[in-house]
């Protein structure tokens, strides 16, 4: 197992991510690490029903796979906070896969990319969205007028929404090619 | 499938499913791949005891689910079918009159079916005959049976005959246009029908409207651009016209010239520059020609919310982005699923982090590329009834509604003009009020279907849940097949005949797609000379609506009513024929059933055929099949399903399925590292796990893996915190040279290895 998936899985949790994790939950100050001073106390009833004061329940679509089930996404002060099955959609009566379960997490994932990068002499070096823009399009820019639109491939995704799936052909053709496909190729 | 009846997609839908009494599935494993789709299958075979057959070169989840299955040799799916019609045909189990009314060629088919007999099928398909026979018993005699199928039936050299032949059964046993019948295609990702739908694709302006002059000229129009400057845009005019690189193939375009790379014509050029948004290309075959392709190119851009695998396989040093974009749910909008039939997806939260929603990222470059306003001047439009023609009617767009509403008004081909966004909005928010079978509303949303599945002729329409079923009138979605291929052929009539027209029709019999000429005489109607003077020149280009119009009130669909074809004349095959994978595990076979002759300028591409296959006797030293697929836990490239440590868990390492009789015979013990190893010379390493679900004679790889090749850890080159929680070999390192002879589809579901105790 990789090293990282075995560190962020392990049942056995070492002292040193113990206090990461009680810095992480800083927000109700000391965690039981700390026991004998009085700050944790029991949840009221009415916390344990409802957690997630003045949460929103959002009605949406799973983006996995093809079958379009229906997620029920809670949303308290712009966070993601739980995900529940839609009992009440007419394709996915309530069910949900492991991937189709997991939404919220891909969406929460520590390991997403969090600011444009660039590769420089090897190195991966954080950049701003401008100067990446910038840089793509200078780039891009010179090898339309030096070898024409068609020295550049556009690969969209199945992943677009509808209306992004458009606009992204859409913008290839105002480019000036045909060089634009996706996954339904493969 | 589109070159036999009008349309590329799912003919029915999952929950129709419960009303069949046969399911067989070809190349499809949706126990695993569509879980919850599935459940449609399970509750066929529990309320209407319904039979589940699979055809299958491994021993699926799904297949230990069905009542009867059988374990085919890849890429032998023509001989199978044909070994059905054979049986069938030759018992008189088909349905003459659904074939003399609704279908041309089926004489041609008849024919080669008499030469597929149980014994040579079993020969060539490796099941035995009276597998093959009990199969075709129970499919034929239970119906309405519905055809599964998804990759392992379009993944060959010959996909897009497996995908005409598959079809073609289903016609010769009347199963079309009815409830519980169908060609039920899987589709994979989330939006694969919508993106699809909208052409991301190399050979078409969305909506399947092709590269024609007359289908530019159109979307000029719709766009708000002069077609004079968008031919500017382009090289040439010709180049317009001219299919591009397909993402299966695009990094021919970078190799082109190198020694033994196929030659390519590309306006003059090389590709130099690839702008990737959320495709994980570490799934496509022949990575390793990827990698080369990626460490020559003179920019590469990927964009997506976990970092695409691209970056950390190149070895280029400079001059690659990354941008971090948002996922689906950081933005709104609507999506396809496989039936055709489409959802809302609102948005959950804000983009996180500094991600950027795709189309955010779309217009960034388009401003700085100078067409920012040509870009979006369509959000702002809207068809003006008096003229027919778009007028600007805002100075501000509002995204995604108005991209949706520009997109109903302009896509006739498959019926959007009743998918905008208020209306598509309503259906998702009242997803409660729609039965789960047939799909139709109750309540508020009575005489609609849910998603309103295409085509949805007008904003009143009620969307189309099962294509071409004449037993429903066109108002409720019903149909006939799509007068797409002309009036006749060689002398025979490829009109429906007379009566075999939807219910309720004012005319009874097959006729034409309807035009500005003849619509007066296919309706039986008069226009008046307002109506004469806006209407389009056909009901594909007919902004003023009054063709559709015209046609709901006549129960009648604009696309005529015609005859689904047999024949395929502009295809090099006319009829679907059996023709071995280019790397074939049997030789002697090849010589009856050669690949296709090489086909130069192939999406700008030459591509080897017959000279791949005839190379050498790839059998030899690599005498095992080779075989890809999905995992539960897993999706495509699996960028997002591995960047989850709880799905990651399930499958940490990538693996081999091997039987244990073969890994015994290479001394590889279970859970111990073997190669595999490639007839492009490529290899991987991977874990041996002993299943039973292969035989002897072929291996199991999972795609979803990337980080490593060919041995090598490459995981050290991922920026800081962005490596997910498994890596490994990707499958597509081995997987063959061999692309379909139409769409180019790579032929990952049939190739050749040979394996070694690492």
């Amino acid at each position: 197992m990789e090293t990282n998936t075995k560190n962020a899985l392990s049942s056995k949790v070492g002292r040193r991510s113990f206090l990461r994790m009680a810095a992480i939950a800083g927000a109700f100050g000391a965690t039981s690490a700390f026991a004998t001073s009085n700050v944790t106390r029991k949840a009221t009833e009415e916390e344990i029903k409802n957690p997630f004061p003045g949460s929103k329940l959002i009605k949406t679509i799973c983006t996995s796979c093809s079958v379009g089930c229906g997620v029920i996404a809670e949303v308290q002060n712009g966070v993601w906070v739980r995900q529940e099955v839609a009992q009440d959609h007419p394709i996915s009566l309530g069910g949900h896969c492991c991937k189709g379960a997991d939404m919220i997490d891909l969406v929460r994932s520590e390991v997403r990319l969090k600011y444009p990068m660039v590769k420089e002499n090897g190195q991966w070096k954080r950049i701003s969205w401008d100067t990446a823009l910038d840089r793509i399009t200078k780039k891009l820019e010179s090898l339309r007028k030096e070898d024409g639109p068609d020295s550049t491939m556009f690969l969209g995704s199945a992943k677009f929404g509808t209306e992004q799936a458009y606009y992204f052909r859409k913008f290839a053709a105002m480019y000036g090619t045909n060089n634009i496909d996706h996954q339904a190729r493969i | 499938m589109a070159n036999t009846w009008g349309y590329g997609a799912m003919t029915n839908s999952l929950g129709d499913i419960q009303n069949t009494k046969a399911i067989i599935i070809f190349g499809a494993n949706p126990a695993v791949n569509h879980p919850v789709g599935f459940q449609h299958f399970l509750k066929a075979k529990e309320r209407n005891n319904a039979k589940i057959i699979v055809i299958d070169p491994r021993m699926t989840k799904t297949a230990a689910k069905a009542d009867l299955y059988a374990q085919i040799r890849p890429g032998t799916d023509i001989p199978f079918m044909y070994g059905m019609l054979h049986i069938i045909f030759k018992n008189g189990w088909h349905d003459q009159k659904f074939m003399d009314a609704r279908v041309y060629g089926m004489d041609e088919i008849k024919e080669e079916a008499k030469k597929w007999n149980p014994e040579k099928v079993a020969d060539v398909t490796g099941v035995p005959a009276d597998k093959l026979i009990q199969i075709t018993r129970l499919y034929a005699k239970s119906t309405p049976g519905t055809l599964v199928w998804a990759m392992g039936l379009t993944q060959h050299s010959i996909g897009s005959s497996n995908t005409r032949l598959a079809p073609i059964l289903q016609l010769a046993l009347g199963n079309l246009g009815v409830e519980g019948g169908g060609c039920n295609i899987l589709r994979g990702h989330d939006n694969v029908q919508g993106a699809t739908d909208m052409c991301c694709l190399s050979h078409t302006l969305p909506g399947y409207y092709g590269l024609s002059k007359g289908s530019w000229g159109y979307f000029a129009k719709s766009w708000g651009v002069d077609y004079e400057w968008l031919k500017g845009r382009f090289k040439s005019e010709e180049m317009m016209g001219e299919k591009g690189f397909t993402l299966a193939r695009w990094y021919a375009g970078v190799l082109a010239g190198k020694p033994g790379e196929d030659k390519i014509k590309n306006a003059g050029t090389n590709l130099k520059a690839l702008v990737v948004l959320g495709n994980g290309i570490t799934a496509i075959a022949q990575q390793a020609k990827v990698k080369e392709a990626l460490d020559n190119l003179e920019l590469i851009v990927l964009a997506d919310p976990f970092l695409n695998e691209g970056a950390i396989l190149t070895d280029k040093q400079n001059d690659v982005f990354v941008l971090p974009a948002a996922t689906q749910f950081e933005t709104s909008g609507s999506v396809t699923a496989t039936n055709r039939a489409a959802q809302w997806r609102n948005k959950v939260i804000d983009p996180l982090y500094e991600s950027k929603t795709d189309h955010d990222i779309i217009f960034e470059l388009a401003k700085r590329l100078g067409f920012y306003d040509e870009l979006t001047k369509g959000m702002l439009l809207k068809d003006d009834p008096k003229t027919a023609k778009p007028v600007k009617v805002k100075d501000e767009f509002q995204w995604p509604e108005d991209a949706t509403d520009e997109i109903a008004r302009t896509i006739k081909t498959i019926g959007l003009t009743g998918w905008t966004a208020e209306r598509l909005k309503k259906h998702s928010e009242n997803w409660h009020m729609f039965d789960e079978v047939s799909g139709r509303g109750h309540g508020p949303m009575k005489g609609e279907y849910y998603g309103l599945p295409w085509p949805c002729w007008t904003t009143e329409h009620s969307g189309s849940p099962i294509l071409y079923n004449i037993n429903r009138s066109v108002a409720e979605g019903g149909m006939g097949f799509r007068n797409r291929f002309g009036l006749e052929r060689e002398g025979v009539n490829l009109l429906a005949e007379k009566g075999s027209a939807p219910k309720g029709s004012a005319n009874k019999d097959g006729y034409p797609e309807i035009n500005a000429e003849n619509i007066e005489e296919v309706l039986g109607i008069t226009l008046t000379a307002k109506e004469k003077s806006l209407i389009g020149k056909n009901w594909k280009v007919d902004t003023s609506g009054i063709i559709a119009q015209k046609c709901m009130e006549q129960g009648m669909a604009p696309y005529g009513n015609a005859k689904a074809r047999a024949i395929v004349w502009t295809f090099p095959d006319r009829i679907p024929l059996h023709r071995e994978p280019l790397h074939s595990p049997r030789q002697d076979l090849t010589k009856d059933y050669p690949a296709y002759e090489d086909k130069p300028n192939h999406y700008r591409v030459d591509t080897q055929y017959i000279s791949k296959q005839t190379e050498k006797d790839w059998s030899k030293e690599f005498p095992i099949n080779l075989v890809t697929g999905r995992l539960v836990n897993m999706n495509g490239a699996g960028v997002e399903t591995r960047a989850s440590k709880y799905l990651a868990k399930l499958t940490p390492e990538m693996f081999c399925d091997i039987n244990p009789g073969l890994a015994a015979n290479h001394g590889i013990r279970d859970g111990a590292m073997m190669w595999v190893h490639s007839p492009e010379g490529t290899k991987i390493k991977v874990k041996a796990k002993y299943s039973h679900s292969v035989s002897e004679d072929r291996v199991f790889l999972p795609y979803h893996f990337a980080g490593y090749f060919q041995g090598e850890d490459r995981t050290g080159n991922f920026p800081q915190g962005t490596k997910p929680y498994a890596s490994g070999e990707s499958a597509n390192t081995v997987t063959n040279y061999g692309y379909d002879i139409v769409t180019q589809i790579p032929e990952t579901k049939g190739g050749l290895c040979r394996i070694e105790k690492a």
